[in-house]
């Protein structure tokens, strides 16, 4: 008989009723599963010990539910946050981050040695992809395939106000129309410089990375290894309405389009050579295929199970809705002119198409 | 007007009811992944806040709550914008005493070795692990995460273990 898998062994530490009865007989009488079992029992325990839990013992709910109802009002949330910062533009980051990531690993996977820049992409649209979250845990990871370094950093600072914030981003600030129902008061404004990142790629890491799921690395083109692809995005500025806790009400940002540069390989060879990396799931790489051959669209990767993407329009633009499958959050982002837009927060779909189309 | 009323609009029915049972397993998922109680509070006040705005049904808010505590305070961590403080916080009084062989080798760095670690899980093993070390059954991780209870001990295996390789890399290295 096989032997039980470790995740049923690791149930078994955990429920054994959860575990059929056939699967508990075979390990009481096998010293091979035995031997697992121990070895499963020590890492859950380590990690448990590792992890420990805060208490809940003392935890005072009266306040606590006090805190929650005393949440003001966007209005004086805006004035008085409690650390929005954080939050706000962690919200604001997923997916300029995702992109970035996804377009790096589109690039690094395959440059030549040619010393002239050159630019490979240029933001002109934006695509969301849905990846379930099964296919990202299966897509590679980008350290495994070479060194990414962050080569300027944002330096994300707030600005005292709109007009402070165009003198140091250089860029206009879209005024809101009609705000949602629900936000009020005056935005905190924030800007970021240019950010630039280098991923340079590794021949013998990404073999490396292929021999851990089993397979060979396809032969990389000549002078892959080692040559790069450095992207550049911003300047960019964003309008934040707060609640007290710092979830974003509603964020309105804008910056410019990323672009992406290499030293060779035309778009299509790289497209294809990333089509050949082992570890990418067969629909995202049928989704890939896709994608325009002169590169102008930004992936934008949404995980499947919890977002919902759909193709509109703001203005002239194409446009790509995303809403939280809970309905709590929705966003909308496009590019025009080589700017990419985001209005989004904690409002239905129609309200942040209708500030998205609204905005000055 | 209910005590709810001065939050947002739309505020749900059932918060109150929802926040008193929920409340301290909220606190508890967020603070396994945060090692403080303070930050996992404020996680909390979001996660609360954010469920007050949803429409998902009472009987399977708990569900909810874990999962978006762990995502929130996954967010938080990997973000690197946590209070000055937290590295103290958690050998504070307010993390519980965890009676295991293993909480004499562990030291506080390696804590936050951890920490960092789990970070960087892909999120649905990191999200996994939090539950069940938070308490969660397996069939409750399973619906909180729409996966196959089967599926459950081999995702929070896998996390684990990549985990202690962590904690042994590192060993090794020194």
């Amino acid at each position: 008989m096989r032997h039980p898998t470790e995740g049923v062994l690791r149930r078994l530490l955990d429920e054994p009723s959860g575990v059929a009865v056939s699967d508990r007989q075979h390990v009481h009488d096998c010293a091979t599963c035995h031997a697992t079992l121990d070895v499963v029992r020590r890492d859950a325990d380590l990690v448990r010990a590792a992890l420990p839990g805060a208490s809940a013992a003392d935890l005072d709910l009266e306040r606590a539910r006090r805190r929650l109802s005393a949440a003001p009002t966007p209005r004086s949330a805006s004035r008085t946050p409690v650390h929005p910062r954080g939050k706000v533009s962690s919200f604001l980051r997923r997916p300029s981050v995702a992109a970035l990531a996804f377009v790096v690993v589109l690039g690094g996977a395959g440059t030549a040695a040619a010393n002239d820049w050159f630019t490979i992409f240029r933001t002109e649209r934006v695509e969301a992809i849905s990846i379930s979250a099964a296919d990202l845990v299966a897509l590679p990871d980008l350290s495994a395939y070479g060194d990414l370094e962050i080569t300027q950093q944002p330096h994300l600072r707030e600005a005292r106000d709109a007009s402070t914030a165009e003198a140091l981003s250089g860029l206009s600030v879209p005024t809101v129309g009609d705000l949602p129902r629900g936000v009020d008061g005056e935005p905190t404004y924030q800007v970021g410089d240019q950010v630039s990142a280098t991923f340079t790629f590794s021949t013998d890491r990404a073999a490396e990375a292929a021999a851990k799921v089993g397979e060979a690395l396809p032969p990389p083109p000549p002078g892959l290894d080692g040559s790069s692809v450095r992207m550049v995005a911003g300047p960019g500025v964003a309008q934040l309405w707060t609640s007290d806790a710092g979830a974003p009400a509603l964020v309105v940002g804008r910056v410019v389009a990323p672009t992406a540069s290499s030293t060779g390989l035309a778009f299509e060879d790289l497209r294809d050579y990333l089509l050949a990396v082992p570890g990418l799931p067969p629909d995202v790489a049928e989704q890939l295929r896709t994608f325009t051959a002169d590169g102008s669209t930004l992936p934008l990767p949404v995980p499947a199970d919890q977002v919902t993407a759909t193709a509109t329009e703001v203005g002239a633009a194409p446009a790509t809705l995303l809403v939280t499958r809970n309905k709590a959050f929705a966003a909308v982002v496009w590019v025009d002119d080589g700017l990419v837009t985001l209005v989004a927060g904690s409002v239905d779909s129609e309200e942040v198409l209708s500030v998205a189309r609204g905005l000055r | 007007m209910t005590p709810w009323a001065p939050a947002q609009r739309a505020i749900r029915g059932d918060l109150d009811e929802v926040f008193r049972r929920d409340y301290r397993m909220v606190v508890g998922v967020a603070g396994r992944v945060l090692g403080s109680r303070d930050e996992a509070e404020d996680v909390a006040q979001d996660v609360f806040l954010s469920f007050g705005r949803t429409t998902v049904p009472t009987n399977e808010a708990r569900g909810w709550l874990s999962v978006a505590a762990a995502h929130t305070a996954l967010n938080l961590l990997r973000s690197g914008r946590r209070r000055a403080s937290h590295e103290s916080d958690a050998t504070t009084s307010h993390d519980a005493v965890v009676g295991d062989v293993a909480d004499d080798v562990i030291t506080g760095q390696e804590r936050t070795r951890v920490r960092a670690a789990l970070a960087r899980l892909p999120r649905k093993q990191a999200v996994a692990l939090v539950l069940r070390h938070s308490g969660l059954s397996y069939n409750e991780v399973a619906a909180a995460l729409n996966m196959s209870p089967g599926s459950v001990g081999t995702t929070v295996r896998r996390a684990e273990s990549a985990l202690r390789k962590e904690l042994n890399r590192h060993a090794s290295s020194h």
